[in-house]
């Protein structure tokens, strides 16, 4: 995975943003960018180029399901990979988010090395079939 | 529009009428004793507010305190290590000239100093657990209140309804997001770790 990922990391708790931040950190990713719902996010991502999106699922304002949903209706952003990172633990959930287009479902707690594992593997999908 | 303005006006028959009934549930509730356990969880039901709200502050202030302590103690630990490489180079080129240079006897008195703020953001990492103590005891006090309250309903409840009509209730599940299981046990509905994920997800050919 390139050093310059440009990432965005969605999730309204502070604390699990900067945690994700400093998680990706040490990966060698400094390129983060941080969105406190879906809609913000959505809003950034219209604004700016990102190579990947982390998000949480139940923020208020716009959950991460419409999140997801509105990066996959929309052409300049359909092909963004969108890695779920959630406490969301029911399998309905789970396969509404695969389903709905996430590649990957992490649940809550999680760590360093489930979301490195998801990263690196997300992204040799990505480069396999582009 | 003031739909108040539009309707008929009430008789002051039906004000007395609806004035002896609210008497009658009063005095009702009085006498099936959950009055003043459903005024006092009424009453509490804000100061929940208050404690959550409270709960919610002290995790995010400890989760703050202990992430800002991780960052200074990383950032000695990367310092130390850069002043180890130093030292190790100037070691290979002459170690002769390291010793006698004080680079040796300086490069300890670093890391002892080191060392030791490391050891104090440690401390403070352990110091800001404090909240678990203070916010579990927050956390119990709230659901003693709703067990209260949800004891006074349903006495209410099935003393209040005639015999055909008491079923049992059942939850209905509203859809929305459920949030992190508390405890998963006997559930067949959600996962319980990353592997059962990974596990669902590939059986559905993810």
């Amino acid at each position: 995975m390139k050093p310059d990922t440009k990432f965005l990391v969605v999730d309204d708790f502070s604390t699990m943003r900067r945690i994700v931040r400093g998680l990706l950190k040490e990966m060698g990713h400094l390129d983060v960018d941080e969105a406190e719902d879906g809609a913000v996010a959505l809003h950034m991502l219209k604004a700016r180029k990102f190579d990947f999106v982390i998000s949480d699922i139940n923020m208020p304002n716009m959950t991460g399901f419409d999140l997801l949903k509105g990066i996959k209706a929309d052409p300049e952003l359909r092909h963004l990979p969108v890695l779920m990172v959630t406490a969301e633990a029911r399998k309905e959930d789970i396969v509404l988010a695969v389903q709905s287009g996430a590649a990957g479902y992490i649940v809550k707690p999680f760590t360093k090395a489930t979301l490195e594992d998801k990263l690196v593997k997300i992204m040799a999908k990505l480069a396999i079939s582009a | 529009m003031n739909d108040l303005a539009v309707a008929p006006a009430a008789s002051p028959e039906v004000f007395q009428q609806l004035g002896l009934i609210t008497r009658q549930l009063h005095d009702t509730l009085n006498q099936l004793g959950v009055m003043p356990k459903l005024q006092q969880s009424a009453e509490g039901l804000s100061d929940a507010r208050s404690r959550l709200g409270y709960v919610v502050q002290k995790t995010g202030e400890a989760a703050e305190k202990v992430l800002n302590s991780v960052e200074m103690a990383k950032q000695e630990h990367a310092d130390m290590a850069v002043a180890t490489r130093r030292l190790a180079q100037s070691i290979e080129a002459d170690p002769v000239k390291a010793l006698a240079s004080g680079a040796v006897f300086n490069y300890v008195q670093e890391v002892e100093a080191a060392t030791a703020r490391i050891d104090s953001h440690l401390t403070d990492i352990m110091m800001a657990q404090d909240f678990h103590d203070l916010t579990g005891q927050v956390v119990s006090k709230v659901v003693k209140l709703a067990i209260d309250l949800e004891d006074s309903l349903v006495k209410l409840l099935v003393q209040a309804a005639p015999a055909e009509l008491a079923a049992p209730v059942e939850m209905v599940d509203s859809g929305e997001l459920s949030g992190p299981v508390v405890n998963p046990e006997g559930r067949t509905d959600v996962v319980s770790n990353q592997n059962e994920v990974d596990d669902l997800l590939a059986s559905l050919g993810f």
